[in-house]
C-alpha cells in the first residue's frame, strides 16, 4: 500500500508547500465581507504589528547596520567599518572552532531530538490510562531553565563525585574516566544529550499534535488491507506528520544552534565545547566589542534562516485531511 | 437616513480608531518602560526618605542590620542577588544602554581598570573620604584607575595556600614547606603514602579560577603575569609564569592532580575534594574557607585537620595576591549620594565586624569571608571569631595587587585567553610551550592596542 494510495482513500492530499491546494482564492462573498469591514482588521491587527516590529524588525534592522560599524565601548566613537568585523570573525581562530563545534551540536541535537520525539509520539499516539500523566511529566525538562539543567547535569558528570563517575567505577570501568573536556566530540555529544534531554518534549509535543489530526479510519483500511503496524507507521504516519516534524525540526535546529546555557556550565569556556553564542557573549560582554557582537549574531540568524528554509524544503510538505 | 448612516459609520470607525490606537499605546507603554525614571547620569542628591537599589552577587545581610541602616538615615534599601557573571553582563548592558539598574553594585578587582577607562562608575572619591580609608583597607590599591577609586573593597579575598596537616604529617612531612620545591616533594610524600591517590586540588576547568590560580603560582615563581604597561612576562621559558604553568600542567601529569580536575570548577575543589579529604592541598585556595567550610561538619569530613600555609615562594614565603570584591555607584545610578551613604556603612569597620560575627550570628553576614578593614580583621581576631585569625591577617597586611599597573582594561580577553589555553595544556590537546605563546600573543596584541 502506498502512502498516495492511503491518502487518496481516504480523500486527503499530501501536496508540496505552496501547491495549489485549493481554497485559498477568496471567494466573492469572502472579499465582499474583507472589504465591509472597513479598517478594523487592521485596527485589531495593529498592537500586534507595532509589538512585532518593536521586538523584532527594529533590532533587526539595528543589528544589521550596527554589524557594518566599529561599536567598541574601548574604542570609541563609534564609526563605519564596512566589513572589518565580519573579516575579524573569520580570522578569529575561536570562532571557527566554536563553528565546527556548534555544527556537532546541531547535527547530534536535530536528529536526536526529531528520532526520539517521533518515537514517543507514536507511543503517546493512542489513549491509554496514565496518558495525560505521561505527557504532563514528559514536559518537565522542557520547562526547566538550561542553567538549572546545566547545574543538576554538572553534579551527574561531576568526574569526582559525580553519578556517571560511580557508575563506571561500580562496573569496573573506572571512576572519572568519562571526563567533559578531554575529548572534543565526547564533550559535545554528552552535553548535547542534555539538550536533546530537554528539547524533546517539544518535539514530541508538536509531532504528537500532528498526528492527532490522522484519521482512525487511515489506520483500519490499511489494516483491512493487510498493513503491518510498521508499514502503517511508514506509509501513513510518517508521511501525515511531515508538517509537525519539519516544525519539530526546525526548533531543533534554533534551539542547539543557539546553544549556551549547557555548555557553558558544563565544559566552562572551554573551547572543546565552546559554541557561537558562547563566543557573541564573550565578544560583545566581555571585550565589549558590540559591533562583532552584531556581526555574529547576524551570521547566526542568517545561519538559522538558511538552516531553516532547508529543513522546510525537505520536509515539510502541505497535508489536507 | 444616509445621514444617520454615514454618522454612525464614521462614529464606529472612529471608535475602532481609538480602541485600536488605545491598545498600541499600551503595548508601547508596556514595551517602553524599563527607562529608569529618567534620573540616567547625574542622578538625585536626595537622601532621606529614597529607596536605593544595592545589586550584589551575594544573598542580603541580615534584615535587622538593613532596617537599622534605614533607621539611621531613612535610606530604605532593596537588594537584588545575581549570580556574578549575570551581574557582570547587567553592568555591562546597562551602561552601554545608559540606563539605571543598580544605585551600588559590584566592582570586581579584575574590572577596576576597564571600568575606570570607561568611566561607568561615579569616583568614589567624590563621595567618601577615601584618602582615609587607605592605611585600613590594603586592597583599596587593587581598586584604584588612573589615581580614581572606582569601588570600595568590601571583603578582603586573597588567595592562600592550605593544606591537610592529618595527611601531610602522616606522610611524614614534619616541617611546613616554605619553597616550592619544599611544596613539591612534600605532595610527592603524601601521594607516595598512598592515604590520597592525588594529594593537590588544581581547578582546571576552563574558568576563571584556573586563571586567578595561575597568578598565584607565578607570584610563586617569583613574578608576575604582567608588566606595569600590561606586557606579558611569561613567555621565556625561564619566566616564572612560565615555570608556574608549567608546574601546574606537570602536577597533572605526574598524578599529583586527580585526572578529574580538567573540568573542576575552584568551588568544587573545596567543596567535593579539599573538603571531603580527597586531596590534601589547594596552592591557590580562597581566604577564610578553613572557618567558613573546612571545619564545617555539615560540609566537610576534615573538620580540624585543614591548615594555612605561608604561600612558598623561591627561597621562602611569598606574599599573597589579592582578589577581592567591591561596590561602587554605576553613572546611571539614581540616587548616588544615597548609594554612597549605604557604601559608607556597609564598609565600616563597625558593619563589618557585625558581619563576620564577632557580635552573635543574628548579625553575620553569610557571604562575608573576612573583612576588607585590617581593625576589623583585629577584632574578629582578638575575639577569636577568625580561624588561624593572625595568620591571615598577616598574610592580608602583606597581601598585593594580581597586577602592578592594575588590572588592565582588556582583563576579561586576556583572563578567557589563560584559562581555555591552560586548561587545553592541561587536557593535552595542547603543548605547555603553545598555550603559552596564544596567550603572549593575546596579551602583547591586546596591551599594544590592536
Amino acid at each position: 500500500m502506498s502512502s498516495v494510495s492511503a491518502a487518496g482513500s481516504a480523500g486527503l492530499a499530501e501536496s508540496p508547500r505552496g501547491g495549489s491546494g485549493g481554497g485559498t482564492t477568496p471567494s466573492p462573498a469572502r472579499r465582499g465581507r474583507s472589504t465591509g469591514a472597513g479598517p478594523l482588521p487592521y485596527v485589531l491587527v495593529a498592537p500586534v504589528i507595532v509589538f512585532i516590529a518593536g521586538l523584532a524588525f527594529v533590532p533587526a534592522v539595528f543589528t544589521i547596520v550596527q554589524s557594518f560599524f566599529t561599536v567598541n565601548a574601548l574604542d570609541p566613537p563609534t564609526r563605519f567599518s564596512g566589513l572589518r568585523n565580519f573579516r575579524a570573525l573569520a580570522e578569529s581562530d575561536a570562532i571557527r572552532s566554536s563553528l565546527a563545534n556548534t555544527a556537532l551540536y546541531v547535527v547530534v541535537g536535530v536528529v536526536l531530538s526529531t528520532v526520539l520525539g517521533i518515537v514517543m509520539a507514536i507511543l503517546l499516539q493512542r489513549p491509554f490510562r496514565g496518558r495525560s500523566l505521561v505527557i504532563a511529566v514528559l514536559i518537565l525538562p522542557w520547562a526547566l531553565p538550561g542553567v538549572v539543567e546545566g547545574i543538576l547535569w554538572s553534579g551527574i558528570f561531576d568526574p569526582n563525585a559525580g553519578l556517571v563517575s560511580a557508575v563506571m567505577n561500580d562496573v569496573g570501568l573506572g571512576g572519572g574516566h568519562l571526563l567533559l573536556g578531554e575529548n572534543r566530540v565526547l564533550t559535545i555529544v554528552l552535553i548535547e544529550l542534555v539538550q536533546v534531554w530537554q528539547i524533546t518534549p517539544l518535539s514530541v509535543l508538536l509531532v504528537l499534535a500532528a498526528l492527532q489530526l490522522i484519521p482512525d479510519e487511515l489506520y483500519e483500511a490499511a489494516q483491512i488491507d493487510g498493513c503491518s503496524r510498521w508499514g502503517a507507521i511508514r506509509q501513513i504516519t510518517l508521511p501525515l506528520a511531515r508538517p509537525g516534524i519539519a516544525v519539530c525540526m526546525v526548533q531543533a535546529l534554533v534551539a542547539t544552534l543557539n546553544v549556551f546555557d549547557q555548555p557553558y556550565v558544563l565544559n566552562g569556556a572551554a573551547a572543546t565545547g565552546a559554541t557561537v553564542t558562547m563566543q557573541t557573549y564573550f565578544v560583545s560582554f566581555q571585550n565589549l566589542d558590540f559591533g562583532q557582537g552584531y556581526a555574529l549574531s547576524l551570521f547566526i540568524t542568517v545561519l538559522t534562516l538558511v538552516g531553516s528554509l532547508v529543513i522546510v524544503k525537505a520536509v515539510y510538505r502541505k497535508v489536507e485531511l | 437616513m444616509g445621514a444617520g448612516r454615514g454618522t454612525g459609520t464614521t462614529r464606529r470607525r472612529a471608535l475602532q480608531l481609538v480602541a485600536g490606537a488605545s491598545l498600541s499605546a499600551l503595548l508601547l507603554a508596556g514595551c517602553g518602560g524599563g527607562g529608569g525614571g529618567g534620573q540616567a547620569g547625574g542622578g538625585s542628591t536626595q537622601t532621606s526618605g529614597v529607596t536605593i537599589t544595592v545589586a550584589l552577587a551575594a544573598d542580603p545581610p541580615p534584615k535587622a542590620a538593613l532596617d537599622d541602616f534605614t533607621k539611621q538615615t531613612g535610606i530604605t534599601v532593596n537588594w537584588v542577588n545575581i549570580d556574578w557573571d549575570s551581574l557582570q553582563t547587567k553592568i555591562s548592558a546597562a551602561a552601554t544602554a545608559k540606563t539605571y539598574f543598580a544605585d551600588a553594585t559590584d566592582v570586581d578587582w579584575s574590572r577596576v581598570g576597564q571600568l575606570g577607562k570607561l568611566g561607568w562608575f561615579y569616583p568614589m572619591g567624590d563621595y567618601l573620604d577615601v584618602e582615609s580609608m587607605k592605611a585600613d583597607m590594603p586592597q583599596l590599591a587593587s581598586f584604584t584607575s588612573d589615581g580614581k577609586v572606582v569601588g570600595i573593597p568590601y571583603d578582603a579575598s586573597f588567595m592562600v595556600t592550605t593544606y591537610n596537616k592529618k595527611l601531610f604529617d602522616a606522610a611524614g612531612v614534619t616541617k611546613e614547606p616554605t619553597t616550592m620545591d619544599e611544596y613539591t616533594a612534600a605532595l610527592q610524600k603524601v601521594k607516595a603514602k598512598g592515604d590520597v591517590e592525588h594529594p593537590l586540588d588544581i581547578p582546571f576547568a576552563a574558568s576563571e579560577g584556573l586563571s586567578t590560580y595561575w597568578y598565584e603560582t607565578t607570584g610563586a615563581f617569583g613574578g608576575s603575569v604582567l608588566d606595569e604597561s600590561g606586557k606579558p612576562q611569561f613567555t621565556d621559558p625561564g619566566s616564572p609564569g612560565y615555570k608556574a604553568a608549567q608546574w601546574m600542567v606537570d602536577a597533572m601529569k605526574n598524578g599529583l592532580v586527580p585526572p578529574g580536575n580538567i573540568n573542576v570548577t575552584d568551588s568544587q575543589g573545596q567543596q567535593t575534594l579539599m573538603a571531603k579529604g580527597e586531596v590534601a592541598s589547594i596552592f591557590s585556595d580562597y581566604s577564610g574557607t578553613v572557618g567558613t567550610l573546612y571545619d564545617l561538619p555539615d560540609q566537610s569530613s576534615v573538620k580540624g585537620q585543614v591548615r594555612y600555609l605561608a604561600t612558598p615562594g623561591v627561597t621562602g614565603p611569598t606574599a599573597n595576591l589579592s582578589n577581592p570584591d567591591g561596590v561602587g555607584i554605576p553613572k546611571e545610578a539614581k540616587y548616588p549620594q544615597a548609594a554612597a551613604k549605604f557604601i559608607e556603612w556597609f564598609t565600616s569597620e563597625q558593619q563589618q565586624v557585625d558581619f563576620a560575627g564577632v557580635n552573635g550570628p543574628e548579625k553575620a553576614f553569610t557571604a562575608f569571608p573576612i573583612p576588607s578593614r585590617l581593625s576589623a580583621v583585629e577584632k574578629m581576631t582578638a575575639s577569636g571569631n577568625l580561624v588561624y585569625g593572625d595568620q591571615l591577617s598577616t598574610m592580608l597586611e602583606g597581601s598585593k595587587p594580581v597586577f602592578p599597573g592594575g588590572a588592565p582594561t582588556w582583563y576579561p580577553q586576556f583572563s578567557n585567553a589563560v584559562y581555555t589555553n591552560l586548561h587545553a595544556a592541561a587536557t593535552g590537546s595542547m603543548s605547555v610551550d603553545d598555550a603559552i605563546k596564544a596567550m603572549g600573543d593575546t596579551a602583547t596584541k591586546l596591551s599594544s592596542g590592536q
